[in-house]
């Protein structure tokens, strides 16, 4: 299933590289990517696909939220929905 | 005019070299210890180190530089501080840099960078270090305009210490550090409180106060949020058994009643089936790391969770929680028990079940033999230290022993690679550590394997006289590959013989730094007076069984229930 992330970025070294390194690392592929210009920051529309099952769009989500410099918008906010444990 | 006397001459509202405004923001922060290694592309900071309030240490390698400002930073609640120049002086960081990040230590690093109109042509020295960084940082800056320097400066310290701490990384183009600005940054970051959720601890409440097995899981995050009092209050005043991590121990002082030790692989047995036994976790800053949950879902398998912490992406990384409870840990932790503690809980049965297995479990010491057991050496050397003892352990069997036998009185006292494992911690960790604690009995308890990675630090205790204690536990061998090789391999073992050691007390005595051999048992006791009264640096080498094993052991990939353990070291004595 493939998940669209949507999140501001600011145009300071390394940014979109952070955004995009930290992605892939959480084990997630990026099937589609679109950026655009929004003055001093730039939007970045991500399609995203967990590489297996234990793979949760919320817990990439909760990461991205971090960032320095990076902002979510357009995803829905994070539930604390978990994907593994005797719990879920 | 010397340099020293330009910098004091040079009013700070003058315009100054990029260099010099990072010295000043650096000493207006705070700042008392930057460890380093100069190099061409960061030659402008240390020409404008000179005659600052800064103390510099000039280690020998820059890896040295990391973890000795990563021990400052977890043994102070600081901010530690290292720095290097571009290139391989920078990628020589990286280790450090990910220990930090993995442990969440606070750290600022500094690097020079060739100047901005030679980056991205492959010039000398030139590493995109921002980069190469960039999985293992909070967060990192290439700073470009010397004016930005004191504002890039600040909010680097702010956010390596603040929330969830961690590493940071700034990058300064040579051009920057010559450019001149003028210091007119007048900001400074407020303390951010997250609101508390009530909401959350009232669930956290019902679920305890309906709990029949409830259990404290001690995590990292509790030290590091300057929560350690008000665990202990909690544990104290609802009498609920406590485990603990590998970061964590001290939190609770190992001989509290209802400490059951380290959970995990290499956890005790009371601290592992009082785990897998609980109807309730309460998880405080901790990340369910695999070595503490070996097969992770056959972890507390009854158990619902109560997690608090501070990073929201902790919750639920791992495993579930029926009750998050995001924010500051002290706050919370105070408030829970504000509400827990007005009635009693109807857990004396949990309560006696836990410390008759902690006392069926413990450890013993009158292993048979002549030789020197290490367990007993180091439960005897950190009673002999007392509450002042600091132990900086490198990576291997050594490390598992110091967490499981040496007694912690508070967690700052217990300094390990905990996340990363990295060989090499051990020594510049303990010069770190030394250095912030001067009045501390420091020790280093480092292995042959661990110990030759970063040697060289030994010149630098040499140099500052830093009072170093070092125990050198020598089986001759990757000891702890050995163990594996031997239970998981079929006995294949590959590459894990040391026995061409060099003499250690020779070469630390090269170095200029007393040292001492035992190889008896019966030389333990004056060997660790010995090295405890020593007035400098000094090193003990202790020769041990080489096929000594750390035991109880979790086999990788399996559930905490499935321990491999030796009977002849546990139990009543």
């Amino acid at each position: 299933m493939t998940d669209t992330i949507h999140i501001t970025i600011d145009r300071a070294d390394g940014s979109l590289q952070r955004l995009i390194g930290l992605v892939e690392r959480r084990g997630f592929h990026i099937d589609g990517m679109s950026l655009s210009d929004e003055g001093a920051m730039r939007r970045v529309s991500m399609q995203v696909r967990g590489r297996d099952a234990g793979r949760c769009a919320d817990n990439l989500g909760r990461q991205i939220d971090k960032l320095h410099g990076a902002t979510r918008v357009g995803f829905a906010a994070a539930t604390y929905g978990f994907q593994t444990g005797a719990a879920a | 005019m010397t340099a020293a006397a330009a910098f004091k001459e040079t009013p700070a509202a003058a315009p100054q070299s990029g260099a010099r405004l990072l010295v000043r923001t650096l000493e207006r922060l705070g700042v008392e210890v930057v460890f380093g290694y100069p190099g061409g592309a960061i030659m402008p900071v240390y020409d404008a180190l000179t005659g600052s309030g800064l103390k510099h240490i000039l280690v020998r390698h820059e890896q040295g530089a990391a973890f000795a400002a990563d021990a400052w930073a977890r043994s102070t609640g600081k901010v530690g501080v290292c720095m290097a120049t571009s290139g391989p002086g920078a990628t020589n960081l990286i280790t450090g840099i990910a220990n930090a990040m993995m442990d969440s230590v606070p750290m600022v690093c500094i690097t020079g960078n060739v100047a901005t109109h030679l980056m991205g042509t492959d010039a000398f020295q030139e590493i995109d270090i921002l980069g190469v960084t960039l999985p293992i940082v909070k967060h990192s800056w290439v700073v470009r305009d010397p004016a930005d320097i004191p504002a890039v400066i600040e909010e680097a310290f702010h956010v390596a210490h603040s929330g969830r701490p961690g590493p940071v990384l700034v990058d300064l183009p040579k051009d920057v550090q010559v450019g001149m600005a003028t210091d007119d940054y007048g900001f400074h970051y407020p303390n951010e409180a997250e609101p508390l959720d009530h909401a959350a601890i009232a669930e956290a409440e019902q679920l305890i106060r309906a709990a029949e097995r409830p259990l404290i899981y001690v995590g990292g995050g509790v030290k590091i949020a300057g929560a350690t009092q008000a665990l202990r209050d909690f544990a104290e005043r609802t009498g609920i058994p406590a485990v603990s991590t590998l970061n964590a121990l001290g939190s609770i002082p190992t001989d509290a009643p209802g400490f059951l030790g380290m959970l995990g692989m290499h956890g005790t047995r009371a601290a592992n089936e009082a785990v897998q036994d609980a109807d309730l976790l309460i998880v405080f800053g901790a990340r369910f790391d695999d070595r503490a949950t070996g097969k992770l879902n056959a972890f507390a398998p009854q158990a619902r969770v109560i997690h608090f912490d501070i990073d929201p992406a902790e919750i639920g990384k791992l495993r579930a929680a029926h009750v998050p409870v995001v924010g500051d840990l002290k706050a919370g932790i105070e408030a829970l028990t504000t509400r827990v503690a007005k009635a009693p809980l109807a857990i004396d049965p949990w309560i006696i079940r836990s410390a008759s297995a902690a006392r069926r479990h413990a450890f013993r010491y009158d292993a048979p033999g002549e030789g020197v057991y290490a367990p007993a050496l180091l439960n005897e050397l950190s009673r002999a230290a007392g509450d002042r003892f600091i132990a900086a352990c490198d990576v291997g069997q050594h490390q598992m022993w110091v967490a499981q036998h040496c007694a912690f009185s508070r967690p700052e006292a217990h300094l390990t690679s905990g996340g990363l494992g990295a060989m090499g911690y051990g020594l510049p960790a303990g010069l770190g550590a030394k250095m912030a604690n001067p009045d501390a009995h420091v020790v280093t308890v480092s292995g042959d394997g661990s110990f030759m990675m970063n040697i060289q630090e030994l010149a630098t205790l040499r140099r500052y006289g830093v009072a170093l204690k070092i125990v050198l536990l020598d089986n001759s061998s990757l000891g702890l590959v050995r163990q594996w090789q031997e239970l998981f391999f079929e006995e294949n073992y590959s590459e894990v013989d040391l026995s061409d050691n060099p003499d250690f007390v020779a070469v630390a005595q090269a170095f200029g730094v007393e040292a001492f051999r035992i190889s008896r048992r019966e030389e333990v006791s004056a060997g660790i007076q010995r090295l405890l009264n020593a007035p400098g640096p000094c090193l003990a080498h202790v020769l041990i069984d080489p096929k000594e094993n750390v035991w109880p052991l979790v086999p990788p990939g399996k559930s905490n229930a499935e321990m491999m353990h030796d009977t002849r070291f546990e139990g009543d004595i």
